[in-house]
């Protein structure tokens, strides 16, 4: 069950950074052409830039998902079996409370933001572009808790390994 | 005091694996809420967002998508085989195509990690099975991929760049001279270890092979013309000319080699998505920390602190590569940039040093930085790639971190070394 709603998750996410890469290497391209023809496209730099805010937090649930994210984990697998599961525990905690406040503060911000516009492009409201700050908590949050079980079941695997 | 405080945080969070990311961002939320009360947190979002939207990193997912479309669409390979046509007849030959390929490859990705995997994942089996020493096959395509990031375009370059305020084109144009001197130095190194050992021959040298080689990479070939001539010429910013080495290596790998698959491509986007989003958390996070810092003049109460001391940029430059070389040993190098050096710049600027040549040195540092053990992603990627003992990789490393330790001083008492192109072209 859990492995099912894992593996969705992860081709949901995947789904989102193929769109939003595809996109953002599209407009880039097509933007650099229609300088070189002398009609730049006013809106480029702020939709790219706003593109490369969403394939960071879309993307962050994906290295979520898959544990990648920078760490320093030497001292932890250093420390006895016991002590380990806490400090994993802590770490799971600390992670998911950071996105809860997050996406607390960044829904408060999108209630503010109601009725603003994009510069270039003001029939696009910046509540979408803003979105990103809360949903992207929640699927960070989603993908801790969906990969959790992964971290048990190899410390399990290699707590077994190691029994005499 | 607080600043104390806030250390000690980060240094907590980051030893119980919190990702450093995170790790920064709940300090700055603290110190936030500490200072202003919970007022505060809507900013947090805010500030996390625009974090997110600077707009010359736009350059580093599109350079990493291109490094991988062309391993993915066989542009590696047919450098690699030029490359061993042109200088395998050398003793050690092989082991010399690897820097030789990591110093093409690195004109077109960017990222030391991405050339390691690419190449390190040809290069190394096919040194093993030629009798080359494990450990010697992991440390010197390692070390090789360190020069990606000293040769343009370059992703920590970017980082820096928008962390200083200072020119991406001037910081890759600096990176030239000290790349291609490192590359030859490393080839040399290597032709001495190879016939102190007697590691075999590739093969011998046959113009017909050069030229069948030459032909069939041809287009490969014109990728780093394309990007690189478009960005230094002017034609085209860092960024665009990374949406052309997308554009081109696309069109190579699938239009011309025909080797690039959906499935190959779908892996390729999907791996540069996640690298990008690794590295982009850490700025958007560090926008965080980085604006509780500045609100309390941290970075120019250090820089005063120092200059109080000694303004002599001599004494200045190797402090701080001491410090940088200490930081790259436990933090992986855009972490390192992103922390550090918008606290250091004040300092640099009150002693007269070009951030431009800094950036050299700061790049150059948290390269060493990637070859040194605990956090060493470079050496672990090829350690992985080669299943060998990280340790004595290490041993057999040594050789080429004094390349790199030579380059370093180099580059930092000599600045005519990074800097000469730059004071033709732009000054």
């Amino acid at each position: 069950m859990q492995a099912s709603l894992r593996a969705k998750f992860e081709r949901l996410l995947e789904s989102i950074v193929l769109i939003l890469l595809g996109s953002l290497a599209a407009l880039v391209v097509v933007a650099v052409l229609f300088r070189k023809a002398g009609a730049s496209i006013v809106w480029y730099d702020e939709v790219a830039s706003v593109l490369l805010a969403w394939l960071t937090y879309y993307c962050a649930s994906l290295a979520a998902l898959k544990r990648a994210h920078i760490g320093f984990p030497k001292l932890v697998l250093a420390a006895p079996l016991g002590l380990r599961r806490l400090l994993y525990a802590a770490r799971e905690i600390i992670v998911i409370g950071f996105f809860a406040i997050v996406a607390w503060a960044g829904w408060q911000v999108l209630i503010v933001l109601e009725g603003t516009y994009l510069v270039s492009l003001p029939w696009v409201p910046t509540q979408l572009t803003q979105s990103v700050i809360p949903i992207g908590a929640v699927l960070f949050i989603v993908a801790e808790l969906l990969s959790f079980s992964d971290v048990l079941r190899a410390e399990a695997a290699a707590a077994e390994e190691h029994r005499p | 005091m607080t600043v104390l405080l806030m250390i000690l945080g980060l240094l907590a969070l980051v030893f119980i694996d919190v990702p450093i990311a995170i790790a920064m961002g709940v300090v700055a939320i603290v110190a936030m809420v500490a200072g202003s009360g919970l007022d505060a947190l809507p900013n947090v979002a805010l500030v996390l967002f625009t974090g997110a939207t600077k707009f010359p990193l736009i350059a580093i997912p599109l350079f990493i998508l291109a490094g991988s479309i062309m391993n993915a669409g066989g542009i590696s390979q047919r450098l690699i085989a030029l490359a061993s046509a042109l200088i395998g007849f050398v003793r050690g030959g092989l082991a010399m195509v690897t820097t030789g390929a990591s110093l093409f490859f690195a004109e077109i990705s960017g990222s030391a990690v991405a050339d390691v995997a690419a190449l390190g994942s040809i290069l190394i089996p096919a040194m093993k099975k030629k009798g080359y020493p494990t450990p010697f096959a992991a440390a010197v395509t390692s070390s090789a991929a360190t020069l990606a990031v000293v040769i343009p375009p370059s992703i920590p370059m970017i980082l820096y760049a928008v962390m200083a305020g200072s020119s991406v084109v001037e910081l890759f144009v600096a990176g030239i001279v000290p790349g291609v001197l490192g590359g030859l130095l490393m080839m040399a190194v290597t032709y001495a270890l190879a016939v102190r050992h007697d590691y075999p021959v590739e093969e011998i040298f046959q113009f017909s092979r050069v030229k069948r080689t030459f032909r069939e990479a041809a287009w490969a070939l014109l990728l780093p013309v394309i990007i690189l001539g478009g960005i230094f010429g002017g034609w085209v910013t860092a960024t665009e000319g990374a949406g052309l080495a997308v554009l081109a290596a696309l069109v190579i790998g699938g239009v011309v080699y025909r080797e690039l698959t959906w499935k190959t491509m779908r892996g390729a986007m999907i791996e540069a998505g996640q690298q990008t989003a690794i590295v982009m958390l850490l700025v958007a996070t560090s926008a965080l920390l980085g604006e509780h810092l500045t609100a309390m003049q941290i970075p120019q109460q250090i820089a005063r602190g120092i200059i109080g001391l000694t303004d002599d940029p001599i004494v200045v430059l190797a402090l701080l590569n001491i410090f940088f070389l200490a930081i790259g040993m436990f933090l992986h190098s855009a972490a390192a940039i992103i922390l550090v050096v918008p606290i250091v710049m004040p300092l640099v600027n009150a002693a007269g040093i070009d951030p431009v040549h800094f950036g050299l040195v700061v790049t150059l540092n948290l390269g060493i930085g990637q070859q040194t053990p605990p956090v060493a992603s470079v050496l672990v990627t090829a350690c992985s790639i080669a299943k060998a003992d990280i340790w004595e990789v290490s041993k057999v490393n040594l050789y080429f971190i004094a390349v790199l330790a030579a380059m370093l001083l180099l580059v930092t008492y000599v600045p005519a070394v990074p800097m000469v192109l730059v004071e033709f072209f732009y000054r």
